[in-house]
């Protein structure tokens, strides 16, 4: 099964310039907005942008407390927003809680902190086991939780981005945001990751 | 139809498009109210996926009003209501062998719930 | 609809399969169909749950087979059609135009 990306038959490449021709001859599509759109995604939204909403939380405990209360609004305060990250919501890993998101239906994932979702968050064997085998599915990624542990899904089926807010490691007093935001990954922020100690 | 001109793609980014709807319709449940996912088959769209459906859980969150897939995918029209992040145990969603301790938060509209 | 899309506690579908320092895109045609749906959404031809149940309509094979951006453009594709902003046969003469060499 074509779980990982595939060179596609040299048709597909043919249909989208077929379609997109089309539409900018019709006036429907400008070609110039494409780029614009695209390099935005590429370049300038990712993951770094939720690393420093983490690092921000970690050394600011009023901004945590806005943060998990509407994450929205918080996320925002650092100049985040837009599609797919209009409703936000932070959920927080605990010592005793972790937190795993998913979207079983499509590949719902909060774009303006984490940037498009790699290929694996949107294939079929992380959708179809991320819920009913979640514990498998960490072990794979290197996590492995003590059974004192509870393990919540989120499966996003609604309009609500979810992003998780990883726990602090030991090891990172006194280090100064910006140090700390370079220590979150994005599969921390997914909940298939810990943030490891520097 | 407005075209997307380079001009406007920041703005559009920044600001995205909500699918929260600015209504005052009435919340059919509350946060630790327990519910029952309806077993709907419906042949057309529908975000109640079919693992949920029949499943007992509790009301954990209210994320306030929204559009409704079910009938916006058709064209008939937005149907506003509550969604709510509504939380079963493992247990009840995969049974007797999954971890006793394990939850999952699954976001659902009014229309998948009933009172359980 | 009970598509295959529903995919949540579905065995075999093998083990998930991260790439290292996997890219934004990986094919130049990814680019431009991820930007031509930013481009028509954001021009009001389809609302979001449209463009999702264009997928689920997919012929189930075909989704389990193709990557991610082939399923958007085949919504898109679909969608733009069923409204009748473009036609199937205009998409088809013009592939067909750019496969001999025109443009």
């Amino acid at each position: 099964m074509a779980h990982r990306h595939t060179a596609p038959p040299s048709d597909t490449a043919l249909r989208v310039k077929a379609l997109e021709s089309l539409l900018v001859e019709k006036g429907l599509v400008d070609p110039k907005a494409l780029d614009e759109v695209i390099d935005t995604y590429e370049n300038k939204v990712g993951p770094r942008n939720g690393a420093k909403v983490v690092a921000r939380a970690w050394v600011n405990p009023d901004y945590k407390a806005r943060l998990l209360d509407d994450g929205t609004a918080a996320i925002a305060e650092l100049g985040f927003s837009g599609v797919q990250g209009e409703d936000m919501v932070v959920i927080e890993n605990k010592p005793k809680v972790h937190n795993l998101l998913v979207c079983t239906l499509c590949s719902c994932y909060p774009w303006p902190t984490l940037g498009l979702p790699p290929v694996w968050y949107k294939a079929a064997p992380y959708r179809a086991r991320a819920v009913s085998d979640p514990r498998g599915v960490l072990k794979e990624f290197g996590v492995t939780l003590a059974d004192d542990v509870e393990v919540r899904v989120w499966d996003s089926t609604a309009e609500l981005r979810y992003m998780v807010l990883p726990e602090r490691p030991g090891g990172t007093d006194g280090m100064s945001e910006a140090e700390l935001a370079a220590l979150v990954t994005r599969d921390a922020m997914i909940g298939t990751a810990k943030v490891a100690a520097p | 139809m407005p075209v997307l001109t380079a001009d406007m793609v920041e703005g559009l980014v920044k600001t995205g498009a909500s699918c929260r709807v600015d209504a005052d319709v009435k919340a059919k449940f509350k946060q630790g109210d327990k519910v029952i996912a309806r077993n709907i088959n419906p042949p057309t769209h529908t975000r109640l996926p079919r693992y949920v459906r029949g499943k007992r859980g509790v009301i954990a969150l209210d994320h306030g009003v929204f559009a409704f897939p079910d009938t916006s995918a058709h064209g008939k029209g937005e149907t506003p209501q509550h969604v709510y992040s509504v939380r079963f145990t493992a247990r009840e969603l995969w049974g007797k062998d999954a971890s006793e301790r394990d939850s999952l938060n699954i976001d659902m509209w009014d229309d998948y719930l009933d009172p359980a | 609809m009970n598509g295959i899309h529903d995919l949540g506690g579905m065995h075999g579908m093998g083990p998930v399969d991260p790439e290292r320092n996997e890219p934004v895109f990986h094919e130049e045609w990814e680019r431009r169909v991820f930007g031509l749906m930013i481009a028509t959404f954001g021009g009001g031809h389809y609302n979001v749950d449209e463009f999702r149940h264009g997928i689920e309509r997919m012929d189930p094979a075909h989704y389990l087979t193709t990557s991610y951006y082939e399923h958007w453009l085949h919504t898109v594709e679909t969608l733009l059609i069923e409204k009748g902003t473009i036609t199937r046969k205009e998409l088809d003469a013009r592939q067909a135009k750019l496969a001999k060499g025109g443009s």
